[in-house]
């Protein structure tokens, strides 16, 4: 008899530097997605691609499902180089795309080219799911095209370095500038999961670049030019560049979050309980760590903090090896002894990453947990003022004890704000004591308004607390707070979220890592880039092709 | 033009705030307004009315001074915005039995989200009335006794207990209907919200600095 593992605890999970940490799994968005397209057979097909030789032009690529089809309309232009900025800021882009609720007619695609093109500007409607936007990575396109027109592939090691040939900018999803909200197709098995929308538009958008790049390079030169490798193909993913808009979804979703969190320690807790593996399962593990660490060593970034990241994750998977060329793997909880070793033998990146790779043999177990990664957020974000005095204060000791640690009137633990400009409508971080921002403040600070919460907490009067929200209604919001993370464990970040130290791109490497995004890239503290779907099936080879098991580049031995 | 209810939610919630209520109450503001919109109902407007009537005053002169049968504003008129939090924060007393009545309250109709929250986290049938008007939250189901249920202010609104529905269900609305002139008036408030743009914020805000175009 062995005893069940239990999830983790949320004051280990739930910190700033772990979930900077993640690493996408079996349970990641992206997963879910091909596994889906896969199994319930859907038909993919070019409806449209009416594009030029200087491409300019549309195209509309149709995903038929059981029930429902949806196209992706996309939108090339000609960019001036000059104007090519991958940032939020920018005002036009190489191709702007949006996701259509079913099959578009010649009148959705002319209100549409009127529309998308112009992105934030525009307008789109319920008819919409999505709306996004691309530019191409012009180091590599340019060089793509050359080849290609010139009748040779592209060069492997140029493809390696970048893995794209367009980034996407920002993809708008639920009601976004028009579009249709969630609930809309929520009730659909393929839209209930989270961002199973904008993964599709995703995934569509990577074909389109690459039907594009061999379109363009056929039009140059129509008797020389061939088409990619089929091979060569799929090691080109979708780039994503993604900056603070996406930051603060972390901290006003705390009960997806926990759902996205506590189906992934589930999945983790699960595997770590099994008393014994087979020899197949071993192997499998194996083979994976060996993929994973193929992945590190591919994955570069220029940032300094990401370079002392990846080169621990580098030795971690090393000595990972080197654990598994004897470790016994089949018996006595063999992966909850794993975890014991990573836990004490890696980096916080080591360690997240043996815990994704845990669950990468065990499908039947863990897939099933990703039906539990949506939530209905409008009711479970009610207030309980019936709720003692005294309670609220326990249950306040207890979610933020770390931030009632915390010395507030030290200048470093407030030196940030978040706040929203006014040019762009963005999310920002700004410095509190050098900037006339803190009236712009934005509730994203939730350990140092519980400690404020808790100091007008301790002297109240017991009683329901619905009287103490009378008194004191600017501590509504972290009331809330304290409720959902006393119901939902992992709904609250353990962290000071404006402490001077904090990094952004810590929350959107948590968030992008559910996504099923690779080769997190920081350009800043607060932006980086990634890559989507790279070494994928492209919709065409879905059917017949690996659907689950392409996140990590496949062992050379096995490739060739 | 027509809104979708994410939309709708972000720009009650942010003119809420610029109307100068606390951010949770702002919060709760805004799922109310999007909960209403999807009822079909002119939920915007009536947002814009209340935020304009109460900005610039103290949250203390429109909150409940208490909640003492009839609940009344130290200023005179009871924000329903504050004053409807406060009826989902009583729900356990309500779904006791315990009717609340409220004295003078400005756009009673705002109260609704609230109360069918009450009704909805209790699994008690509610209903809120005033000068005529019934609305009822039975079994997850809205039910409006009146077409202009839009009353600019009331002496007397009652919550508690429901009685057999009246009136028709509600339909459900999946977009929100706003005017111009609500819109702008929303957008104004919610403007008090963003930063204007300095040097500083402009070049470090984003993390900007580092070219993208390559």
């Amino acid at each position: 008899m062995t005893t069940p593992i239990p999830p983790r605890d949320p004051r280990t999970v739930m910190r700033l530097a772990r979930m900077g940490s993640l690493h996408q799994c079996r349970l990641s968005f992206m997963r879910t997605l091909l596994r889906r397209l896969q199994s319930q057979h859907w038909r993919f097909e070019t409806q449209a691609f009416e594009i030029d030789a200087k491409g300019v032009g549309h195209a509309v690529y149709t995903a038929h499902g059981p029930d429902h089809s949806y196209s992706l309309v996309a939108f090339a232009h000609d960019l001036p180089p000059d104007m090519r900025s991958d940032r939020v800021i920018a005002t036009a882009w190489d191709a702007t795309f949006t996701l259509f609720d079913g099959v578009p007619t010649k009148t959705d695609i002319a209100r549409l080219r009127d529309n998308v093109p112009k992105q934030e500007a525009g307008r789109v409607s319920d008819r919409e799911l999505s709306l996004s936007r691309a530019n191409r990575s012009v180091r590599l396109w340019d060089h793509v095209v050359d080849s290609l027109a010139a009748g040779h592939q592209p060069d492997e090691a140029k493809v390696r370095d970048v893995g794209y040939l367009m980034r996407t900018t920002a993809v708008y999803g639920s009601g976004k500038f028009g579009a249709a909200d969630r609930e809309q197709s929520a009730h659909r098995d393929e839209c209930r999961g989270p961002f199973q929308v904008e993964m599709l538009s995703v995934y569509l958008t990577r074909a389109f670049v690459m039907d594009l790049v061999e379109h363009v390079a056929r039009m140059r030169a129509p008797d020389t030019a061939v088409p990619l490798d089929p091979a060569l193909r799929r090691k080109f993913g979708i780039g994503n560049s993604t900056g603070l808009g996406m930051a603060p979804f972390l901290m006003t979703h705390p009960v997806l979050i926990n759902h996205w969190m506590a189906a992934r320690e589930e999945a983790i807790a699960r595997v770590r309980s099994l008393p014994s593996a087979t020899q197949d399962e071993a192997d499998a593990f194996r083979a994976y760590a060996a993929r994973a660490r193929l992945h590190a060593e591919d994955w570069s970034s220029d940032h300094p903090v990401q370079i002392a990241k990846l080169a621990d994750l580098r030795s971690d998977m090393a000595h990972l090896a080197g654990h598994l060329d004897t470790a016994d793997l089949t018996g006595n909880q063999p992966w909850n002894r794993l975890w014991r070793w990573a836990e004490d033998n890696c980096s916080l990146e080591g360690q997240e990453q043996v815990a994704s790779l845990l669950l990468e043999p065990y499908g039947d177990l863990v897939d099933g947990l990703s039906s539990c990664m949506y939530a209905n957020e409008q009711e479970v974000m009610r207030i309980d003022g019936a709720m003692p005095v005294s309670d609220l204060r326990a249950l306040t000791r207890d979610i933020y004890a770390w931030a009632l640690a915390i010395d507030w009137d030290q200048r470093d633990s407030q030196a940030r704000v978040w706040y929203v400009s006014e040019a762009k409508l963005e999310p920002r971080v700004g410095e509190r004591f050098e900037e006339p921002i803190e009236p712009y403040e934005q509730p994203l600070c939730p350990g140092r308004d519980a400690a404020r919460m808790y100091a007008d907490l301790r002297d109240f009067p017991d009683g329901p607390v619905a009287g103490f929200l009378l008194k004191h209604p600017e501590h509504r919001h972290v009331v809330r707070r304290a409720q959902v993370a006393g119901q939902f464990p992992y709904a609250e970040i353990r962290d000071n979220t404006i402490d001077a130290g904090m990094m952004p791109i810590d929350l959107l490497r948590a968030k992008l890592s559910f996504f099923g995004a690779c080769h997190f890239d920081p350009r800043s503290d607060r932006w980086l880039r990634i890559n989507m779907f790279q070494h994928a099936p492209y919709p065409a080879e879905l059917a017949s092709g690996n659907a689950d098991d392409w996140t990590y580049p496949y062992l050379r031995k096995a490739a060739e | 033009m027509s809104w979708s209810l994410n939309e709708i939610e972000g720009l009650a919630r942010k003119a809420t705030r610029g109307a100068g209520l606390s951010w949770g109450l702002a919060e709760d503001a805004g799922r109310a307004t999007r909960w209403l919109c999807a009822m079909g109902l002119p939920a915007a407007d009536e947002l814009a009315n209340v935020l304009t009537e109460i900005d610039g005053v103290a949250y203390t002169e429109i909150a409940p001074q208490s909640f003492d049968n009839p609940w009344r504003a130290p200023g005179g008129t009871l924000c329903p915005l504050v004053a409807g939090a406060c009826l989902t924060d009583m729900a356990g007393a309500l779904a006791d039995g315990e009717p609340i009545t409220l004295g003078r309250t400005a756009h009673p109709l705002l109260l609704y989200p609230y109360l069918a929250a009450a009704a909805d986290m209790t699994g008690t049938s509610l209903a809120l009335e005033w000068d005529g008007t019934t609305i009822t939250r039975a079994d997850a189901t809205s039910f409006l006794d009146s077409d202009g249920p839009d009353t600019p202010v009331t002496e007397k609104v009652r919550a508690g207990i429901a009685g057999a529905p009246t009136g028709r269900p509600a339909r459900r609305a999946w977009r929100g209907e706003i005017s111009a002139d609500t819109a702008q008036i929303l957008q104004g408030l919610a403007h008090r919200t963003y930063a204007p743009e300095t040097e500083q914020s402009r070049l470090a805000g984003a993390g900007a600095g580092l070219t993208d175009n390559d």
